[in-house]
């Protein structure tokens, strides 16, 4: 068994201990907003937090999270509580198909937690893991620093849930 | 969607006839109220997801229910390109209310919701706007009158006293919900023809609005096919042959047995399938699998290898040279003035073979019971998925109901259905309610390529140095021969064995390619400039890979040919790209002025900063007119692109801020294209498998880029696609203006 904190939560499973957090998040525990989409790491569409760092989780074993933190975009933010991050992304309509989106919100909010004011190379540099075939990257940019700007003013936070009920989540089909 | 009941409002009503009422509750959606439709053809034997059972199915896009919720069922596919936006904005604004307000529901599968133009229910060809323009103003402009109608006879009260403000009816100072009359209403004749709003009045049409699908995008809510799940649902995946068209001749599955969570090991057409508890564990079990292979004939053969005389760019090489061409076009006499010709230039050009690359990886869940199957699929073409499920499902088309989700990118793969159809029949022969996930390794060896393409341009100049002919040939593999298998698969079961249907996809095949030109594989090689005399022809070069759609088609190619002999013509006389270029537009303003409004915001070869350098492209393609300039340096070989300037005049654009997302959008993925994007094959084995050597452009690579949308009153035009094709010739015209070479071959690369 392998225990770790999912979104607030502990949460415990009983999966082989080489199994890709990616698939326990989405297949074992029905958080769907993390996605697949390399297999190897390459294309970031599968990030989390991990105590905090945006990690590429369809190639680390759970083995490997054992007692560590885990947030995905369901522990960011909801469709009622939008983090600031998220509504910057709203705002500026960054989202086309939307599949890589999860991804690019979890490096984007890993970047605000440590940087607070990013330059344009600082977010290419955090960013460039995360690879969007619909070529949202210039609205990405100006999201991230309207979100910044927003946080700098203090009228905002980068974690809406601290504690993620998985019963609360709707999909919008 | 809140609901205020204006009760304070004391105006004496008429009743709702029931009788005809409880007609509609057994025919209605979900919910009842005010429910229409366009065009409605009657009660076509399709169910529809979002119906209620019962024997007669209706059609409907809008919906106003009487507890006041306004559903607009999405006839089109969402796949980025924004048209779950731009379609409900259309509605939202004849029905005079914020599209904000309005519910979207990614809508199923109908006869009601073909394309006018592909008499399909297919999104593609960049026309859901451009067809749903009027036809949606229209209904939504009827439907808001109905209500006001109906508000008019309920409340006893003038027609012309009834003014709608923000989906509220407006009477004497108080609002009361369009809600409240859509029973009432759905009891009228609708009528046909009300008045539709002028430009000036817009108040959502050509505003900047928020994406309505952006908060489920942002927050992971967003269904994706992908996402799709159920109590009970196996995971499953597919071993294909390393051939495309190869299919199983045997197999011993007694390793991949045993592995955890397997539950199912089927044979199908193409492959063997795993099926188990998770998706994962299905995919750990296929390397178990031992399968002898029937390889298919022909593209075993076929190697990439440029340097062979006879494979790779030397069998389209040899079939340009052949005499065996196609005249599709024709225009004066070229071969005349070839003769008389002051100066004549000649070039040729390589485009590879290019795989999609959806952030998506294909995906369908199928199920089957009871001769029933439902499918959950995020799809360009519901319409051919339906019926290619059917035939290998072996359950009649009616039978089948299709869920449709969000798409996690397109750029034309998800027309293909050859997903779906593996799907059916993984379901079908396991037995177990599957879904089928694809890895990106499946996703990038077994696509339906954009077709590799070698054209040759023969040009000739009067002594006043204009264009006096132009003259291409194309050699490449059609879409179209391939398109029908498909079609003829999917559309013929219902009256044909099996085995006629396969004899007929492949003589199809035959027949197509010796006899027709599919106008995809020539489409942007001729149209744009003024020449007297001018004529475009096929050559069919097909080592049998399957090739089918790619975001923009045959312009995804013949923007690069097209844009960068022009460039070589314009060079050689030293002529200025842009005045040479205009020279030639005397007939075809509307690219004449974006090359103007483009050339204006980019400075053109003024005051640029040292090193850098700028090339300029224009192509017009679905409808619209599109110029780009980019500035790109090159330093020790490396190339870096900085900035593109992108002109479009696509007619009224609905959602500015959508036509923008979709040139910066095809300017990126057409540089990825142009910087790295290459299919090989050797002995007709794909060599790329991910994105580490099929890469994509990433952020820190992404240039500047400033769109300008042309101010224009005329009906819209196509977005999703024409951005792309001018970018790559942009970029190598920069190129050769950085450093003198004219890089003919994509991906661009610079010897170093
Ligand atoms: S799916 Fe994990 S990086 Fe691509
Ligand atoms: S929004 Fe489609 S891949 Fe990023």
């Amino acid at each position: 068994m392998i225990s770790f904190e999912l979104n607030g939560k502990t949460t415990e499973v009983t999966v082989a201990p080489d199994t890709a957090l990616l698939w326990v998040v989405r297949d074992h525990l029905k958080l769907k907003g993390s996605k697949f989409g390399c297999g190897m790491g390459l294309c970031g569409a599968c990030s989390m937090l991990i105590d905090g760092e945006s990690t590429r989780t369809c190639v680390l074993p759970m083995a490997a999270i054992q007692g560590r933190k885990v947030t995905t975009i369901e522990g960011i933010g909801t469709p009622d509580m939008l983090s600031t991050l998220q509504s910057a992304w709203v705002e500026a309509s960054v989202a086309q198909c939307g599949y890589c989106q999860s991804g690019q919100l979890v490096s984007a909010t890993a970047l605000l937690r440590k940087n607070s004011n990013p330059s344009d190379n600082e977010i290419d540099e955090a960013m460039s893991g995360n690879i969007c075939r619909c070529g949202t990257y210039p609205n990405i940019k100006k999201a991230i620093k309207q979100a910044a700007k927003d946080l700098g003013e203090d009228s905002g936070q980068l974690q809406m849930v601290a504690y993620f009920d998985p019963n609360s989540i709707q999909q919008e089909a | 969607m809140t609901t205020s009941r204006s009760s304070d409002i004391a105006l004496e009503r008429k009743g709702v006839n029931t009788t005809r009422r409880n007609f509609l509750k057994n025919m209605s959606l979900v919910g009842g109220g005010l429910v229409v439709g366009l065009p409605v053809t009657g009660c076509a034997n399709v169910l529809l997801p979002n119906a209620h059972e019962s024997v007669l199915q209706p059609n409907a896009l809008l919906q106003i229910t009487s507890d006041n919720v306004v559903n607009f069922y999405l006839p089109r596919s969402e796949m980025g390109q924004g048209i779950y936006t731009g379609l409900t904005t259309i509605v939202g604004e004849e029905l005079d209310l914020d599209p904000q307000q309005i519910n979207v529901i990614n809508a199923g599968l109908h006869e009601d919701y073909k394309n006018t133009e592909f008499k399909l229910q297919v999104t593609g060809g960049s026309n859901s706007i451009r067809t749903h323009f009027l036809p949606l103003r229209h209904l939504a402009a009827n439907a808001r009158l109905v209500i006001r109608q109906a508000a008019a006879q309920q409340l006893n009260l003038n027609l012309a006293d009834i003014q709608t403000d923000n989906g509220k009816i407006m009477i004497k100072g108080k609002a009361l919900d369009y809600g409240e009359f859509a029973d009432y209403a759905n009891t009228l004749p609708f009528p046909e023809d009300a008045p539709l709003k002028d430009k000036h009045e817009f108040k959502y049409i050509g505003k900047d609005n928020r994406r309505l699908d952006g908060v489920a995008k942002a927050t992971g809510t967003a269904q994706f096919g992908i996402d799709v799940d159920f109590e009970g649902l196996c995971g499953a995946a597919l071993k294909r042959c390393p051939i495309m068209g190869g299919t199983v001749k045997s197999f011993n599955d007694s390793d991949a047995k045993g592995m955890p969570g397997v539950k199912s090991i089927v044979k199908i057409h193409n492959g063997v399938a795993v099926v188990a508890d998770h998706y994962y564990q299905a995919k750990n079990a296929l390397p178990k699998l031992k399968i002898q292979w029937n390889l298919p004939k022909t593209l075993s053969k076929f190697s990439s290898d440029s340097t062979a005389a006879d494979n790779g760019k030397g069998l389209f090489k040899t079939a340009l040279d052949s005499d065996n061409a196609t005249n599709v076009f024709e225009k004066g006499d070229g071969l005349t003035a070839l003769k008389h010709a002051h100066t004549v230039i000649s070039a040729e050009y390589w485009a590879p073979y290019l795989a999609h690359a959806t952030m998506e990886p294909m995906n369908c869940t199928a199920k089957l019971a009871d001769n029933r199957l439902e499918l959950w699929v995020g799809c360009q073409s519901p319409e051919l998925a339906k019926n290619l499920a059917a035939y290998y499902a072996h359950v009649p088309a009616e039978n089948i109901i299709i869920h449709s989700t969000f798409l996690g990118g397109g750029f034309g793969r998800r027309s293909e259905s050859d997903f779906v159809a593996e799907a059916a029949a993984i379901a079908r022969a396991s037995n177990l309610p599957i879904k089928l996930c694809w890895s990106r390794e499946d996703d990038l060896q077994n696509d339906s390529y954009r077709p590799a393409s070698m054209a040759r341009f023969t040009v000739s100049l009067n002594k006043a140095g204009l264009i006096d002919s132009w003259t291409v040939k194309r050699a490449g593999p059609q879409l179209m021969p391939y398109a029908i298998d498909n079609v003829v698969d999917g559309i013929m079961p219902s009256i044909l064995p099996n085995s006629l249907v396969d004899w007929m996809s492949k003589a199809g095949y035959r027949l197509y390619n010796s006899l027709l030109v599919d106008h995809t594989s020539v489409e942007g090689l001729y149209e744009d400039y003024d020449a007297p005399h001018k004529s475009s022809d096929h050559v069919t070069a097909d080592p049998g890979l399957p090739v089918g759609a790619w975001r923009s088609v045959g312009h995804s190619y013949s923007g690069f040919f097209k844009e960068s002999m022009m460039d070589e013509i314009a060079a050689l006389q030293n002529q200025d790209s842009v005045d040479f270029r205009l020279k030639h537009l005397k007939n075809n303003p509307k690219l004449a002025n974006v090359l103007k409004v483009a050339a204006e915001k980019a400075a053109w070869n003024k005051g640029l900063p040292k090193g850098h350098y700028q090339g300029v492209a224009v192509h017009a393609s679905f409808s619209s007119f599109v110029a780009q300039i980019a500035q790109v340096s090159v330093v020790n070989n490396q190339l870096f692109v900085h900035r593109v300037v992108c002109a479009i005049d696509c007619g009224l654009a609905i959602n500015p801020g959508i036509v923008k997302a979709q040139m910066e959008s095809g300017i990126i993925d057409g540089l990825s294209a142009a910087l790295y994007g290459e299919i090989t094959l050797q002995d007709g084995v794909v060599q790329q498998s991910n994105y580490h050597d099929y890469p994509a452009l990433r952020i820190h690579k992404s240039p500047e880029i400033d769109v300008v949308i042309i101010d224009s009153d005329e009906a819209p035009t196509g977005v999703g696609e024409p951005g792309l094709p001018p970018i790559a010739a942009a970029v190598a015209n920069a190129i050769f203006a950085a450093t003198g070479t004219r890089l003919r071959s994509l991906p661009l690369k610079l010897e170093g």
